[in-house]
């Protein structure tokens, strides 16, 4: 089952590079020189700050565009070209195309954030003129919008699995936003007056992923550092969020019927 | 391989882009000059932010709007500088009507409240403005940074700027309980209740407002202030040694000659005209009419 997992993963990164997914890197490559060589003049002083925030929000816009609009057409690209059945014609269970799908999109995305990661490292030791200790804090970082980026991957399969692509982009790009207005959600469940409003509020805030528990571009900027603890518990409630949306994609795949 | 001529539809489409693209620059320098000036209400509100809105809104980027803001608060106050005629120091800007500096502040600081650089900005530039909003922004920084020292410092220095010399003593007494803060701060609450209105505190403030500051603009501006409290030490000593010239001659100086001698005998540095310089190099000037002396404006020693 790994063995054909592993073949549809690697497909669909074979894919996405062929796609040239992957040139989003020179575009972050010219943003990142460009912010090193000119941000000086414009931050008072502030740029290593600047390169930070610019280079890991940079990356974490660039991968929500790749999660979204690549992962909505996973699925969708094989109905519509038909080749899926040439695909289930052979000893594929659609648990294991969902998945493998999800693992290909998520190795695209590990190294568009590797490489990311290592351009805005390079950015700061320019700017820096030597070794700048923020060129390894930003790492934890790195990894919570690396985990972000999976949960979003995961939610784009999830919609692709039984709407069209444009509504699932777009329904996935409504659960970034309310996965970063968690703390709102979870206000205006102790605020409202009625009791189902506070319900629908409080279900809304446990069912739609906490996006907000994995951002932490700003204090990263500060050279801060997140507990290791706070990393293992988002991690892990993050991989339990990708297992429930996996699960429930394959579900809702499994019932589709392509005739 | 033999280039296709282009035929008539395709030079009349590119004759099409390159005439539009050379009428959508000539409109856009066109608008440019025509655009109303930044003092304008309307530029002003179209700036305006309001904080809290701005980080509900920033999904996760707040870093780097926070930095927008700060680079924004920068150019706001730099353009307004370069639209002056005058030379102006940044911890005096009233005249610019910097309405919008405390909103895009507040705004770099609730998106990012570990951002120290605002918080100094807020310091030295909002006072003369907004001194409520920028003792509100500082107590904020503290309120999100307990352990920050720097923020009791600003908060002193905001204090003493009003002559509140109590408040900004409890400032830097408060900051000097923190842990790894420098020992002059305990100092300077000492000194602030017992002469805060003295140019001792004033160079001391200065001095390590110079030593601290990040932004290239509150070091130039902490350097300019330490060389006018020297010019104004400077000065009234030139004043004593009028008063005593006039007692012995009956009238005051007319030129600077007539001092040259005890000048330089008290080893104050002159130019070949006889005339002191103040800290920055430039002649001081002598008002023979009132028995003054004055600092060129043309000296990097500020007048106000």
């Amino acid at each position: 089952m790994i063995g054909r997992i592993g073949a549809i993963a690697l497909n669909a990164f074979r894919e996405a590079v062929r796609d040239r997914v992957l040139y989003n890197l020179v575009l972050f490559v010219l943003l990142l020189t460009a912010a090193a060589i000119f941000i000086g003049d414009l931050s008072g002083g502030q740029e290593r700050k600047i390169i930070v925030d610019l280079g890991l929000s940079a990356m974490l816009l660039f991968g929500v565009f790749i999660s979204i609009f690549v992962g909505v057409g996973l699925v969708y690209k094989e109905i519509e070209r038909r080749t899926i059945y040439a695909i289930f014609s052979k000893p594929i269970g659609r648990g294991e195309f969902i998945i493998g799908k999800y693992l290909g999109l998520c190795l695209t995305l590990l190294v568009n954030v590797l490489v990311m990661g290592a351009g805005v490292s390079l950015a700061l030791i320019y700017v820096s003129r030597g070794f700048d200790p923020l060129a390894i804090s930003i790492w934890p970082a790195v990894l919570l919008i690396y985990v972000e980026l999976m949960i979003l991957t995961g939610v784009a399969l999830l919609f692709s699995s039984f709407s069209s692509p444009a509504l699932s982009a777009l329904l996935t790009f409504f659960v970034f936003i309310i996965g970063h207005f968690s703390a709102d959600l979870k206000g205006l469940a102790t605020t409202m007056g009625s009791t189902a409003a506070r319900w629908l509020f409080r279900s809304l805030y446990y069912l739609l992923p906490n996006l907000a528990n994995l951002s932490y571009i700003t204090p990263a900027a500060h050279g801060k550092l997140p507990p290791p603890g706070y990393v293992l518990t988002a991690t892990i409630y993050s991989v339990m969020y990708i297992v429930v949306i996996l699960a429930a994609a394959t579900l809702i795949f499994r019932r589709r019927n392509f005739k | 391989m033999k280039e296709r001529k282009l035929t008539k539809n395709e030079i009349g489409l590119l004759l099409t882009v390159i005439i539009g693209l050379v009428g959508i620059v000539g409109l856009s320098m066109w608008i440019d000059a025509h655009r109303p000036p930044a003092d304008s209400p309307v530029e002003e509100d179209r700036l305006y932010v309001n904080a809290a809105l701005v980080d509900r809104l920033a999904l996760g980027f707040n870093g780097l709007v926070a930095d927008w803001y700060w680079m924004r608060s920068l150019q706001y106050v730099g353009r307004k500088i370069l639209g002056l005629s005058e030379k102006i120091q940044i911890d005096s800007l009233t005249p610019l009507n910097l309405k919008l500096l405390a909103p895009l502040l507040d705004a770099a600081t609730s998106l990012d409240p570990q951002f120290m650089e605002p918080y100094q900005y807020a310091a030295v530039v909002l006072p003369t403005i907004d001194v409520d909003e920028a003792i509100r922004i500082t107590k904020k920084g503290i309120a999100s940074n307990p352990d920050s020292w720097r923020l009791y410092q600003h908060l002193g220095y905001i204090y003493w700027q009003q002559k509140d010399f109590k408040a900004a003593s409890e400032a830097y007494a408060t900051g000097a309980k923190l842990p790894g803060v420098p020992a002059w701060m305990e100092a300077m609450k000492g000194r602030m209740a017992s002469e805060g209105g003295s140019r001792d505190t004033a160079r001391e403030i200065y001095r390590r407002m110079y030593e601290e500051a990040g932004d290239e603009q509150v070091k130039e501006m902490a350097r300019r202030r330490l060389l006018q409290v020297d010019a104004m030490d400077e000065r009234d000593a030139l004043l004593r040694l009028m008063e005593t010239y006039k007692l012995k001659m009956g009238r005051c100086p007319s030129k600077w000659r007539e001092l040259e001698n005890v000048l330089r005998a008290l080893r104050v540095k002159v130019d070949a005209s006889g005339a002191p310089l103040d800290p920055a190099g430039t002649a001081y000037l002598l008002v023979k009419d009132e028995c003054d002396v004055k600092v060129d404006w043309r000296s990097e020693v500020p007048v106000k």
